[in-house]
């Protein structure tokens, strides 16, 4: 093949290689810039992802819903539509296999579990992982931890954005401070 | 080894066996040979360098410079990427060197990997490992075809080697078709290495490299009852086997030839376990039924009999080899003894002792000391794994390694003669 054209195929590769990081960074800066946030009660445990580093799995106290639906599918997308309760968190004001029309915020989950005489649909939403600097994601795990000791209520929450069905998020906070300066916070204390 | 044959030039002209000039030519012969090559050394430092500088990056990166504003972490992704994109095009556009494609591609290859890396940790983008792995590899498989980059088709098998790994044995048991996608887009490069650079260190490498990845993988495919577990790891390893005996494949030595070293010890290792006496009284059996039972067996019987017929019409069967035929054997063995269980048991211990004999044969055929051991301890194993069935007396079990041990002196011994009487006679004309 002629150099140029190798040349041309490759530039056209480039571009695409290009578009794939690109397209994350623009989709996830426009919905933390324009989006809605909610603060979702969570608890965290950290894994290692070899090439990503350190993270917090989260494992959120919304986690199922009751519906109307009967046929639900593991492992299938499930519309989980949001409102704010009392106390400012997330909450499921409704669950639907499809896209629903109305005006509300959504984040497109994961089922897991369907339970036929309650009508409970177990789901897990999409945004499970926050990555820490390296040092700290098991001290936070062990900050999450002393911190629920301490209060009486979870007072663990992720702060995510959401914008048409797809969400990002920001970051995580124990008692209101983010979860790397309240490890910080605990070292210095300890 | 040029070197060490020039060194021996002397010593050749003293016995008078070559003349002076004769050796004079053989010395030039060499050195004009070495300045053709490209520097060996060379290739190897810079795919390295490229390699540590690569995977480096990406461990810096995962580090997690939370200090660091979101603006200038996400600039810093892209870093690595173009760089590595300014070098591939640079090296094409110039036509470099292969050692020049070979090393930025590698670096690319690893700037790929770690902007999106950078990226998804910086948006806390969700999505497990096996997701990443995916994106990565399909975004750099081009890179082999443009770069003509065997190094480039090492990394793209690995990486595809772990993706299925997490998905098929760490995941949630699900079948990693995409694996075979992974496999079928470096196929058409592999074919065209097997007809242009036959003697390239690559292509040794990639000989290996392809069989051991079904290898690993192939587990990965199987949801299978333990009935056939044997027989389906049987047919999988004599595919292998049959792969390297294929017309390309069969004349390169064995330390070039992956399909052929690791389906002969698959066999054999397989047969071993599938020859104990309670896997054939049923103890080890669990049954379950899927779709798989069948058609996975079916599948490689058929490829099997394709890399047979091949082999036939491009005349390549002979000399008779009994490890090509095992696939079917096996599956006799394994359909008499759902019958009798007791003629299977009897059956199998025959087809490795059939095997050791004529690995042992050909090793003499040869005067390739390597094969002839290689079937002695086929039948050593053999006799040795029968320890662990039976309630022979020490004393027996005593003789019987004895005998075994004084086979092994004396096969060797005999052919170490055989070999130098043959050397003399040669030597004599």
């Amino acid at each position: 093949m002629k150099t140029i054209y190798l040349f041309i195929l490759f530039v056209v590769l480039a571009l695409i290689q290009l578009s794939v990081p690109a397209t994350m960074v623009f989709k996830n800066q426009s919905v933390l810039n324009s989006g809605t946030a909610y603060k979702f009660r969570t608890r965290p445990i950290d894994p290692t992802d070899p090439f990503r580093g350190k993270y917090i799995t989260l494992s959120f106290d919304m986690n199922n819903a009751v519906t109307a639906d009967t046929l639900w599918q593991n492992r299938s997308d499930i519309y989980v539509y949001l409102k704010t309760d009392s106390l400012g968190y997330a909450a499921v004001k409704s669950v639907s296999p499809f896209k629903t029309n109305t005006d509300d915020d959504f984040v497109i989950a994961q089922t897991y579990g369907y339970y036929q005489k309650s009508n409970v649909i177990d789901f897990m939403l999409p945004f499970d992982r926050f990555y820490m600097e390296e040092s700290k994601a098991y001290p936070a795990e062990m900050a999450y931890r002393k911190a629920s000791r301490q209060g009486l209520s979870n007072n663990t929450y992720a702060l995510v954005y959401v914008k048409n069905g797809y969400s990002v998020l920001e970051d995580v906070f124990i008692n209101d401070v983010p979860i790397g300066t309240y490890v910080e916070l605990q070292k210095t204390t300890d | 080894m040029s070197t060490k044959f020039i060194n021996t030039l002397p010593e050749l002209i003293t016995n008078q066996i070559i003349s002076e000039d004769t050796a004079l030519r053989i010395e030039r012969y060499f050195e004009s040979k070495e300045a053709e090559a490209p520097h060996k050394l060379f290739v190897v430092f810079g795919i390295l360098g490229s390699l540590l500088i690569g995977s480096g990056i990406i461990l810096l990166f995962a580090h997690n410079w939370e200090y660091l504003p979101k603006m200038i972490k996400t600039v810093l992704a892209f870093i690595p990427l173009i760089i590595g994109q300014l070098l591939v095009g640079f090296s094409i556009f110039k036509k470099k060197s292969q050692t020049w494609k070979e090393a930025s591609g590698v670096f690319l290859f690893f700037g790929v990997g770690a902007a999106i890396a950078l990226i998804g940790q910086i948006y806390n983008v969700p999505g497990n490992l096996e997701g990443y792995l995916l994106t990565w590899i399909a975004l750099c498989l081009p890179l082999v075809y443009l770069l003509k980059s065997k190094v480039l088709v090492i990394l793209h098998l690995v990486f595809a080697t772990y993706y299925t790994c997490l998905v098929g044995y760490f995941g949630n048991g699900q079948i990693p078709w995409l694996y075979l996608v992974m496999l079928v887009g470096v196929l058409p490069f592999y074919y065209n290495v097997i007809k242009n650079e036959a003697a390239s260190n690559g292509f040794s490498l990639l000989n290996w490299l392809f069989p051991l990845s079904l290898t690993i993988t192939f587990g990965a495919f199987l949801d299978v009852s333990s009935s056939i577990l044997y027989l389906v790891f049987i047919l999988f390893f004599g595919l292998l086997y049959n792969i390297g005996q294929l017309p390309y494949l069969k004349i390169l030595k064995l330390r070039k030839n992956g399909y052929l070293a690791i389906g002969s010890l698959g066999v054999v290792v397989t047969l071993l376990l599938a020859s104990f006496h309670r896997y054939w009284s049923g103890d080890f059996n669990y049954e379950y039924y899927s779709a798989s039972n069948f058609y996975v067996p079916i599948l490689l019987i058929t490829l099997t009999v394709v890399t047979l017929v091949y082999s036939h019409i491009k005349d390549s069967l002979k000399p008779f080899n009994l490890f090509r035929y095992v696939f079917a054997l096996y599956l006799i063995v394994f359909i008499v003894s759902s019958y009798y269980a007791t003629a299977g048991l009897v059956l199998i211990n025959f087809l490795i002792l059939g095997l050791g004999i004529t690995t042992v044969k050909t090793g003499v055929d040869k005067y390739h000391f390597g094969i002839l051991n290689y079937g002695l301890l086929i039948i050593t194993a053999l006799i040795s794994f029968r320890f662990f069935d039976t309630n022979m007396s020490f004393v027996i079990r005593g003789l019987l390694f004895i005998t075994i041990g004084v086979g092994f002196f004396s096969a060797n011994y005999v052919m170490l003669k055989k070999q130098r009487s043959n050397q003399n006679k040669s030597l004599n004309n």
